[in-house]
């Protein structure tokens, strides 16, 4: 029945208009807060550490996020396909989820004991989930440890990201 | 680079040849997504038929880009750099007809001439 | 040399304007758009289509296959034989166009309708002749099928189906299976229908006055529209809205009766004549 088919489309317009803007107020509040906490951890896009002098240990780091559009955007994007011009809603949306990656970057990055992150990059890829797509964003970088001499990085916390490889020397036992 | 608020150095170099950098101030972003309109798309359609360059879209994501570029020197300006180095472009397809241009580089201070 | 990471200020990559205020204006634009293009489109198709010298229309459809089949029972060729005698009667009040022949099609199917096409073809279904109970009813259907030829409403359709179909599906292929393409073909359909329902009411006021010459009085348009709302799914159980309808509601059509008798002067009631032998036959069968 047609009538139910128009409620539904409504009632999700509806849901996704109020739910998603919920969703990124809250997530804004907590990139603010969560940036002010992470001042101290650096990033820059430097390809060599500015100390050459003090012996560095260096190893990936990076932070991802996958952030998809609700129901509203998505239907504005479809009407802008129309007529062009910019989609505030997405620029919006890949904003939160770049810094969003920065901070997870950063998050490892202090996980690890770093407090420098040199040379950082970001990829941006679509996730093709039939009629929504998701945006993955990540933010990968080299972090750097003053070198104490002893050959053991600082085990990480629980929860730290093990994917990337440290490429660092472990004494045996 | 010229830009409405004064001239703001943009250079995907890391040093700058007789510049010395006094402060790393980290990284800024300018990002846009855009879509083209049906005009265009059914020229292009068309313009497919024939082949060659295909000059509204060359201007579409000329634009988009200066508008990132843009953005990207407001957000410098805002943290007080007067150069933007290590400058990287990436384009990504968002949705159908739209993609997302992102410029991003490391602002810094750079030392008066 | 300082090192620092520096916040900078918010509002350069994102947007703080209203969601709404852009869905309104994209959301009524487009709409706007999509109705206004269908709109011109539709009146175009509509101006152009009686323009075109019937001659052309009769050849399209001479190269198509005829619409119904010829009957194959006895019965069912004395009902087509008098629903012919009754068309050429009543066509005969209405101003054809040049070389223009009423065709009357019978159909054994149980449907309950009836049709008007191109080249001067209509066709009546057995479900629909079995369910009417005099000849001024029956008089009322031929005579609304009738003045759809005169006035070349399908041909008008056809012209309107295909350039509207060219615009829907660019709007397709624009958009993608998302929702706002939906929004968008729904929005061109009910300006499409607007139209349908438009040549639907044309052709009643033409009937009533083909009734109003040969039977006097207007019972048969007011005995049909009387069986049709009792008909099982007339005007839908749910809500009265004409907007995606073919057709006026029927409750529309019947006020448009009342509206019919004042402005042609006839009552709207009168005796009723019986259907011819083989029509009324139908009545009594069941399935």
């Amino acid at each position: 029945m047609e009538l139910l088919q128009f409620g539904l489309f409504i009632a999700l317009l509806v849901v996704g208009y109020f739910a998603g803007s919920a969703i990124e107020r809250r997530h804004y509040a907590s990139i603010r807060r969560r940036e002010r906490e992470y001042s101290d951890v650096l990033a820059f896009m430097v390809r060599f550490p500015f100390d050459r002098t003090t012996p560095q240990r260096a190893f990936l780091v990076h932070g991802a996020v996958v952030v998809s559009a609700d129901y509203f955007k998505t239907f504005i994007a479809g009407l802008r396909n129309l007529f062009g011009g910019r989609f505030r809603s997405y620029e919006t949306l890949m904003e939160r989820a770049r810094r969003e990656a920065l901070l997870r970057l950063k998050a490892d990055a202090r996980r690890k004991g770093a407090k420098t992150v040199i040379c950082v990059r970001f990829e941006t890829t679509r996730i093709a989930t039939g009629w929504a797509p998701a945006m993955e964003v990540l933010a990968y970088g080299t972090a750097l440890v003053p070198d104490d001499g002893s050959l053991l990085l600082p085990e990480p916390r629980a929860g730290a990201s093990r994917l990337l490889g440290d490429g660092l020397v472990r004494t045996p036992g | 680079m010229q830009t409405k608020a004064g001239p703001m150095l943009v250079s995907n170099l890391e040093l700058i040849p007789g510049r010395r950098i006094v402060a790393h101030y980290g990284m800024v972003q300018g990002s846009t997504v855009r879509a083209k309109h049906v005009g265009r798309d059914i020229f292009a359609s068309l313009k497919n038929i024939v082949g060659g360059e295909l000059k509204a879209y060359t201007e579409l994501m000329q634009e988009a880009r200066d508008e990132a570029v843009e953005r990207m020197i407001a957000e410098a300006r805002s943290v007080g750099a007067n150069a933007v180095l290590n400058v990287r472009f990436a384009t990504t397809s968002i949705a159908v007809g739209a993609a997302e241009i992102l410029a991003y580089g490391s602002a810094v201070r750079l030392d008066d001439q | 040399m300082r090192l620092e990471n520096r916040q900078p200020a918010e509002g350069i990559n994102s947007s703080s304007e209203h969601p709404l205020k852009e869905l309104a204006w994209l959301l009524g634009g487009s709409v706007a758009l999509v109705v206004a293009l269908v709109f011109a489109v539709s009146l175009s198709a509509q101006w152009i289509a009686p323009r075109i010298p019937y001659r052309y229309e009769a050849r399209l459809a001479a190269s198509l296959p005829p619409i119904a089949a010829a009957p194959s029972s006895e019965q069912g060729r004395a009902v087509q034989g008098e629903l012919q005698a009754l068309a050429d009667r009543l066509a005969a009040r209405l101003d054809l166009p040049e070389g223009m022949q009423v065709r009357v099609g019978y159909s054994e199917e149980k449907t309950i309708n009836a049709f008007a096409t191109l080249g001067g073809q209509t066709v009546f279904y057995r479900g629909l002749l079995a369910r009417l109970d005099s000849e001024d009813a029956l008089a009322m259907v031929m005579a609304h099928e009738i003045a759809h030829l005169r006035h070349r409403h399908a041909s008008a359709a056809l012209g309107r189906g295909v350039a509207v179909g060219v615009i829907l599906s660019v709007i397709s292929a624009e958009l993608g299976r998302s929702s706002a393409a939906g929004v968008l073909n729904q929005a061109g359909l009910a300006t499409l229908l607007s139209f349908n329902r438009d040549q639907e009411r044309e052709a009643d006021n033409d009937a009533m006055a083909v009734l109003a010459q040969e039977y006097g009085h207007l019972g048969g348009a007011v005995d049909l529209f009387r069986i049709m709302a009792g008909l099982p799914g007339a005007d839908g159980a749910v809500a009265q809205v004409e907007l995606l309808r073919t057709h006026p509601l029927t409750r529309n059509r019947r006020q448009a009766i009342e509206e019919g008798a004042r402005r042609l002067g006839v009552a709207l009631d009168g005796q009723r004549r019986p259907l011819p032998p083989a029509i009324a036959a139908l009545r009594g069968e069941s399935g």
